[in-house]
């Protein structure tokens, strides 16, 4: 059976595409699956450096897309996580050296190769996002509880809904202390104002940032609240939709409430 | 309700976050309004084809546009109407 491929995008950019599909490809390949995650954005790769790669790259995308290179050669195999592959994007090459016919034709390939190619969306509506959607089966957009990000969703997901795909909601970078305050929007809010399925809440996490300094995947540390939520995300994509998705604000009251316990008793 | 709330409810002061929500949903409304250039003129060209099986009317002076308001927007059609063609399918006197 052919594998599916699922573009993560956003529109609006730093909002946290390229560690989510770095953490559900990893997720994806420790359940199990061979994943492919693809760097889309040409001339600015990232992917590499967030899943530790980057010293590893001999061919890119734009060689296979060429015909310099076959695509086995271009697929970096990760070490730590069994069927783990990143594509890595061309950093000299121009913007529009792909186009969308050519990411059929590549994603068709992987489709045989890969049970699920994750396409790593760059921000805007241009020619890599063209690229990105023309090939996908699925969308994951990802906002952050922000206005412009937002916003900028409600684009992207108009855009997605014209090629016939319905896409899911993630929402990132949660400060539950700032939703409880009143000063930010809780994913309830921004649910309801783009009305799309949600497919996971994912909290602001130090450890987000320690991980991309190492380029050490984040659903490898257990104590990661982001990491342990992408897991969660990557059961949901892959056979498991109907697991239940913990509201970040609850966690917080649970342990609020067991340490009064505790504080009353001493 | 907590504390916190009651106190913001009876200080009559909004949460920030509201603010945030209210002006996404004007955002979108008026994003969603929004139309690209060109749509306009297509239109025209299709009001007047459709039109012109009626009326006779005088292509130079019509006048298409996009009002907007805070509260709606309105699409406003202008055309001064030369002559009315005779109904089709019925014979002529
Ligand atoms: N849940 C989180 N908690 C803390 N930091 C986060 C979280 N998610 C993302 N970040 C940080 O936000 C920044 C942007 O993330 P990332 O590069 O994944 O975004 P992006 O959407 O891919 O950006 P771009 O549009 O430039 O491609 C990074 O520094 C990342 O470490
Ligand atoms: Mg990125």
């Amino acid at each position: 059976m052919d594998g599916k491929v699922i573009v993560v995008t956003s529109g609006k950019g730093g909002v946290g595409k390229t560690t989510i599909s770095a953490s559900l490809g990893a997720a994806l390949a420790m359940q199990g699956k061979r994943v492919a995650v693809v760097d889309m954005d040409i001339g600015l790769r990232n992917l590499d450096v967030v899943m530790g790669l980057e010293n590893r790259i001999v061919f890119n995308i734009v060689d296979i897309i060429k015909g310099r290179c076959k695509i086995k050669q271009a697929a970096i195999k990760d070490r730590r996580i069994d069927n783990l592959f990143l594509i890595p994007a061309s950093q000299s090459d121009d913007k529009d050296a792909i186009k969308p016919e050519n990411m059929i034709w590549l994603t068709n390939r992987l489709r045989k190769e890969f049970d699920v190619t994750l396409l790593d969306c760059p921000a805007g509506i241009e020619q890599g996002f063209k690229n990105s959607i023309a090939a996908a089966d699925e969308a994951v957009v990802v906002c952050t509880p922000e206005v412009s990000a937002v916003r900028d969703a409600d684009r992207i997901i108009g855009l997605l809904y014209a090629q016939s795909i319905t896409p899911k909601l993630i929402v990132n970078r949660i400060v539950p202390e700032m939703v409880k305050s009143g000063n930010m929007l809780s994913h309830e809010d921004v649910v309801e104002v783009l009305s799309i399925d949600l497919i996971g809440l994912i909290e602001m996490d130090d450890r987000v940032v320690v991980s991309t300094n190492t380029g050490t995947p984040l659903v490898l540390q257990e104590e990661s609240k982001a990491g342990m939520a992408l897991k969660r995300i990557a059961l949901r994509l892959d056979g498991h939709p109907d697991l239940p998705i913990e509201n970040p604000m609850d966690k917080k009251s649970f342990w609020k409430k067991l340490g009064s316990k505790f504080n009353r008793k001493n | 309700m907590n504390f916190n709330t009651l106190l913001k409810k009876l200080m009559n002061k909004s949460d920030s976050k509201d603010i945030a929500k209210k002006r996404l949903k004007f955002a979108l409304l008026t994003d969603k309004l929004e139309i690209k250039t060109d749509t306009l003129g297509n239109l025209q060209k299709d009001l007047v084809e459709v039109i012109s099986r009626y009326f006779e009317i005088d292509n130079e002076s019509i006048k298409i546009d996009i009002q907007r308001s805070e509260e709606c927007s309105a699409l406003i059609f202008n055309t001064p109407i030369i002559s009315a063609h005779r109904q089709m399918g019925i014979p002529a006197a």
